[in-house]
């Protein structure tokens, strides 16, 4: 029973890339806007694609809860390890659930942004800046919890373990990985700024590298905990 | 999952003498490495293209850097890489005062690193030098920046390493864990190794 629903979390959670993608498809946000862009540019972006911005935050703002499921259930293989004390597990769920707020709040400044375009260009500058800027501290949460996932991983002392050893490892470097993110507060321009090879593409990329090989190890985690629990303890097949 | 069956927690790959084929430390730190490596080889591929396009510009800026700062650092780094080859040697064999007087050392170097690039970076910081110069020091100042973090977290890892080096760790799990931190270790002086050329003698 418990196998079921971990999985329906584990696929649900892949609705967050769907709604990602087109949550910045839409309003044009792919490749991201250019964050050297004057006041009057940013503010005409706003006024021009108003309904589809609109939407598309909303889905961001989907997206970013979706998230919700994936961390649970990785906080549910995490406490497998880790057994009743799971410091991990707890980090991993605390730092993955304020991930989750790191792309709602700039969502909801963004649709603040859309919902009075005719305001001063100023001041949807302002939002727009205060809004990509809102999701620097990714790289905070981010870390903290790939980092107790792969601490998690790697005490894994059983000779069958819950996740591979190299998926620590992963987790670990994934971790370190997030921190240039908060180099986008320093540039305007280049490869560090909020629209840049480093900040933006390569974090995103490794991201869903990262998201995709997590979802793949998750579903073996769960059918290696359904194997054990039909052979080990007659007792919960024998319930179920 | 490829490499369940090797187990490497469990494995006592070295029997007394004898010489197995094996790369150092568990398998999985190698995804670890090789990522890093490829990141910062993207890190260094950026640069090129950046200088290559204002190549003069670069170069004024780069004759304000201090060589002989850096020079230093080079040599403390690559003394530390050879602390900790020895060290590993030693814990081999259990000699395990040797060992930790090696992690000691490399670790002491490191730190010497890590004291010389703050007066590297305070004596740019009062000459109005920062971040936000130009394109030269943007590099300057996130490349080296991101390598110090690792030159951190590396001794981070050296002094897990001597926290574990006890009597007897040669064929254990953990020998396989210092050899991993050492690896990690050499991976840090590497790049220092490809950054320093880079940054202060690219003509």
């Amino acid at each position: 029973m418990s196998g079921r629903s971990q999985r329906l979390c584990v696929w649900l959670s892949l609705l967050f890339v769907v709604f990602f993608g087109l949550g910045l498809i839409l309003p044009g946000f792919l490749p991201p806007t250019d964050p050297s862009a004057g006041a009057g540019e940013v503010a005409a972006m706003y006024r021009t694609h108003t309904q589809a911005m609109r939407l598309g935050f909303l889905l961001l703002q989907a997206s970013s809860a979706l998230t919700a499921l994936f961390v649970a259930v990785v906080s549910v293989q995490l406490k497998r390890i880790e057994g009743a004390h799971s410091p991990y597990a707890y980090v991993q769920m605390i730092a993955g659930g304020c991930g989750v707020l790191v792309l709602l709040i700039p969502s909801t400044l963004w649709i603040a942004a859309a919902f009075r375009p005719e305001r001063d260009p100023q001041l949807i500058l302002l939002l727009n800046d205060l809004a990509w800027l809102l999701l620097t501290p990714t790289f905070a949460c981010f870390c903290i919890q790939a980092t107790a996932i792969g601490l998690a991983v790697l005490s894994d002392t059983r000779p069958d373990p819950v996740f591979p050893r190299w998926a620590g490892y992963l987790n670990l470097w994934v971790a370190v990985l997030s921190l240039p993110a908060g180099l986008i507060a320093f540039f305007r321009t280049g490869p560090f700024a909020w629209n840049g090879l480093i900040s933006f593409w390569m974090v995103a990329i490794i991201f869903f590298a990262w998201l995709i090989t997590m979802v793949v190890l998750l579903l073996k985690a769960i059918g290696q905990q359904e194997a054990g629990q039909s052979t080990g303890s007659p007792a919960v097949t024998g319930s179920a | 999952m490829p490499m369940r069956h090797v187990d490497p927690m469990a494995s006592a790959p070295l029997e007394g003498g004898e010489c197995v084929a094996r790369i150092p430390g568990e398998a999985g730190i190698w995804v670890l490495i090789l990522g890093e490596m490829s990141v910062f080889g993207l890190l260094f591929a950026t640069f090129l293209f950046y200088r290559s396009k204002a190549a003069a510009q670069f170069a004024a800026s780069q004759a304000l850097l201090d060589r002989n700062i850096g020079m230093a650092n080079t040599l403390l780094l690559l003394t530390s890489s050879w602390f900790v080859a020895g060290a590993i040697q030693a814990l081999r064999r259990d000699l395990t005062t040797i060992g930790r007087g090696c992690l000691a050392a490399a670790f002491a170097c490191g730190a010497g690193f890590v004291s010389l690039k703050a007066i590297e970076y305070s004596e740019k910081f009062s000459a109005g030098i920062t971040i936000a110069g130009d394109d030269f020091f943007m590099y300057y100042f996130v490349l080296t920046g991101i390598h110090l973090l690792h030159v951190l977290i590396g001794l981070g890892v050296l002094a897990f390493a001597a926290m574990i080096s006890v009597r007897g760790v040669a064929n254990t799990g953990r020998m396989r864990v210092i050899e991993g931190g050492a690896a990690f270790w050499h991976m840090v002086d590497l790049l220092w190794i490809v950054l320093f050329p880079l940054l202060y003698f690219l003509r």
